[in-house]
């Protein structure tokens, strides 16, 4: 598609000399936009009671979350508002830089014209972000004369934080490989050429704010794996004097209360996942014997109501069963009102006795008319010529449903069960949260709640770091399997 | 199955086994169904009915009113539903839970339908990477706590953009999207870029014209997704009750041992002998429980035509 001079005012033709300012460019521009949302590199943390896992990002937007382990010394005004808006401005000074030096990043993969033009974006935007740098630098200055002035310099423990150097650094490449690359870009002569771009990178471009907002909120956690190999509290920081290597990983099996607690935990987990993957052919049973209702209304009509409880919220399926199982729910008021049987006022819900079975019953209640959808679609697809040969054959029903119904399903049906198999250790936290109480916690306590439970309840952040790691782990190891299993058997991937 | 049905005068005989299977088979779909709808009855007619009965258990199968000598008749009243105005923070909730229902879904559609159209084109830079980049995230995510840990470095926490922005990238979507698209001829799109349509302009003008029936699929179960949200609000939002959503809200009520009746504001427009009748803990959690189930049920019969068709997508692998 792309003719050999255009390929050349594309730049992919271009001396290796003159391509390295242009990578190099590049890939600093890259960086100093990840290193934004990368606390360690913050240098706005001008004062270590700054909250250490603030980014540049956070720094300039969120007054709250940089200031939030200050209490004292804002109320004291050991640091003046003033100053920290100040910092807070120039945060969002240097993120204005790193952004133009983006813009240039972006265009640089255009051709000559545009690559020329987007190159005076950074070498606006790298002095933009030495200015922000610079009036990091005199916020500090402010604090620190402040903090003397109040006498309580020990107090509010100023620093400048190693991201302000790195930064610099970026604004300083960023500037000088623009330059060279600028300097070395010849002014497009041909006032005809419009600032182009070679489709595949404009593609790119397009997709980038997704790509982006993927590695933010899906990638990026990754990063919290280090908290599994520090001591670290909440708000604290963490850093060489608290790094203790796998210390929490063999934790989870030299304490013996956390190893009695994950037993326990594993042993619900895996009871009730594999109470779901027993019952995993309840909707196949429900779907085989909805074809054999002749009535399309009622199939239609049966099909409408039992999908409802797929779509409320497991907060809600709580809420109706407190209305039909508490003290005052339906059962009790119908045995007492209408039974007439005396001293009927059981809270069902309280009872800790066959939990893992309410929890499955629930679950089937809420979800088997939906997961039977997919199988009821499956059987509309079999070829009725199937059965009209079967039924020549002087097949019955039964063999009907048995050796063709059941067969032209079973695909399907594998690909269910491998993917429960390879989440047996997530069945989520919602149902069990809200199910759980002070007499069944023992018994509900799945790992997804378990971790919730140590990780927000009771801010043991390493250990459900940790907990958390394995699970993923585990969980990813578990899928490849299952998908390796699937490509063997039925030469397909599931994933 | 209307193929079948043309095909039922052909069928043998059927014989004693045949009706009783047949019999059971709809007995047991007529319990079934019975079991799931009922409950959802009981709620309502606990929410309209007179709200002593209801605390006695008088309210069986029909919604009973008091008549003049006490006496419960068949009947029904909404005040229930007209003094939740009164019940504390319940609108700050309801408020925040339509606001990110509407935004969270419009944003979410557009940047399915977005990258969905892009991950189509195959001259994309290095496609076929992206895309994995994306899907992968479907299966394997960091923990609970790392996620917290990133959304807290974010500043996403106690911020009502937590209810939006992480939501807007969504991989399962995308790939349905995606699945659809393909599905749409190619030329359509070839004569507009011959006409010199720009990209922006084909997906515009013919791609999401064309896929307004998975769009709209996504939309529905977004919006039901982004409804029912319960998890987040518990996890981000400590800080900031007013920005709880309507089901942790729910969640609160249905936990909370106190007489919910007290929590209600003094004064008010509504009749002091509606405001008596809310002094009724169980009756606000009904109430409120049925005020977040009537917008599914609403929803429900437009997105029963999406089922289908949403779920065999999900089943074409992308």
């Amino acid at each position: 598609m792309v003719s050999a001079p255009q390929r050349a005012l594309q730049g992919e033709d271009m001396p290796l000399s003159r391509r390295l300012p242009l990578w190099v460019f590049r890939i600093a521009a890259l960086l100093a936009g990840i290193a934004m949302f990368f606390p360690p590199a913050n240098p706005g943390r001008i004062s270590e009671k700054i909250n250490a896992s603030a980014s540049l990002f956070t720094n300039g937007v969120s007054y709250g979350t940089i200031t939030n382990s200050m209490g004292r010394i804002l109320r004291s005004q050991w640091i003046q508002d003033a100053d920290i808006t100040l910092l807070m401005i120039a945060c969002v000074v240097v993120m204005l830089g790193v952004i133009l030096c983006g813009v240039g990043g972006c265009m640089s993969l255009g051709n000559r014209k545009m690559r020329r033009r987007g190159f005076t974006f950074p070498l606006i935007g790298a002095p933009v972000m030495a200015a922000g740098l610079v009036l990091i630098r005199l916020s500090y200055n402010k604090m620190i004369a402040h903090g003397e002035e109040v006498d309580k310099l020990d107090k509010i423990n100023m620093m400048i934080p190693s991201g302000f150097w790195v930064f610099c650094a970026f604004a300083g490449l960023l500037f000088l490989t623009a330059l060279i690359a600028f300097l070395t870009t010849e002014k497009e002569t041909d006032p005809a050429v419009k600032m182009e771009m070679d489709e595949k990178y404009r593609l790119f471009l397009m997709m980038l704010p997704v790509i982006l907002l993927t590695l933010i909120f899906a990638y990026l956690p990754i990063w919290g794996w280090r908290f599994a190999f520090f001591d670290y509290t909440p708000g604290g920081s963490i850093g060489p004097d608290n790094y203790v290597g796998f210390k929490w990983f063999s934790f989870l099996f030299s304490d013996p209360a956390t190893t009695k607690d994950l037993i326990r935990v594993l042993r619900n987990t895996l009871v009730m996942s594999g109470l779901g993957i027993a019952t995993s052919w309840l909707p196949i049973a429900f779907a085989v014997l909805l074809a054999e209702v002749r009535s399309t209304k009622f199939q239609r009509f049966v099909q409408t109501f039992t999908t409802i409880p797929n779509f409320i919220s497991w907060v809600l399926v709580y809420a109706i069963a407190i209305c039909i199982f508490s003290t005052d729910g339906f059962i009790n008021s119908f045995l007492t009102n209408v039974m007439h049987v005396s001293g009927a006022n059981t809270n069902y819900l309280q009872v800790a006795d066959h939990t893992w079975l309410k929890m499955l019953l629930w679950g089937t209640w809420k979800g088997v008319g939906w997961s039977a959808i997919v199988y009821i679609a499956g059987i509309a697809g079999i070829d009725q010529q199937l059965y009209e040969a079967a039924k020549v054959d002087g097949a019955n029903r039964f063999r009907c449903i048995w050796h063709i119904t059941i067969p032209g399903l079973t695909p399907t049906y594998m690909v269910m069960l491998l993917m429960s198999i390879a989440g047996i250790l997530s069945n989520g936290m919602e149902q069990y949260l809200v199910f759980s109480n002070a007499m069944n916690k023992d018994v509900i306590e799945v790992l997804d709640l378990y971790v919730y439970n140590i990780g927000i309840g009771q801010n043991r952040i390493s250990l459900s770091t940790v907990v958390g790691i394995s699970k993923s782990l585990i969980g990813i190891t578990l899928l490849f399997a299952a998908n390796g299993i699937s490509k063997t058997i039925r030469g397909e991937s599931i994933i | 199955m209307s193929k079948k049905e043309q095909n039922a005068p052909q069928h043998i005989k059927r014989t004693t086994g045949d009706w009783i299977f047949d019999i059971a088979v709809i007995i047991f779909f007529c319990i079934f169904t019975f079991i799931c709808i009922f409950p959802f009855y009981y709620l309502l007619i606990n929410t309209i009915s007179d709200n002593d009965l209801v605390t006695s258990g008088r309210v069986n199968f029909f919604p009973m009113l008091k008549n003049a000598e006490g006496n419960p008749i068949f009947g029904v009243q909404v005040n229930n539903y007209v003094a939740l105005q009164n019940v504390q923070d319940l609108g700050s909730s309801v408020l925040v839970t339509v606001a990110r229902t509407l935004l969270g879904t419009a944003l979410m559609v557009i940047t399915s339908a977005w990258a969905g159209y892009l991950v189509t084109k195959q001259k994309m830079w290095k496609r076929s990477f992206w895309y994995r980049f994306l899907v992968v995230t479907m299966y394997f995510n960091a923990g609970l706590v790392p996620w917290y840990m990133n959304m807290l470095m974010m500043g996403l926490t106690d911020n009502f953009l937590a209810y939006i922005i992480p939501g807007m990238v969504a991989p399962y979507n995308i790939i349905l999207v995606k699945t659809y698209i393909e599905s749409i001829p190619s030329s359509l799109e070839e004569s507009a870029v011959i006409d010199g349509a720009s990209t922006l302009k084909v997906w515009l003008k013919i791609i999401l014209p064309l896929s307004v029936p998975i769009l709209a699929t996504i939309a529905i179960f977004g919006a039901v997704g982004n409804w029912n949200s319960f998890q987040d609000s518990l996890l981000l939002m400590n800080n900031r009750p007013d920005l709880y959503t309507l089901q942790h809200r729910l969640y609160i009520y249905l936990n909370s041992s106190s007489n919910l009746g007290a929590m209600m504001s003094q004064g008010g427009t509504i009749s002091e002998q509606a405001a008596q009748s809310m002094l009724n803990q169980r009756v606000i959690q009904y109430t409120v429980s049925m005020v977040s189930i009537i917008p599914i049920l609403l929803v429900y019969p437009f997105m029963q035509r999406f089922f289908v068709k949403g779920i065999m997508l999900g089943a074409v692998k992308g």
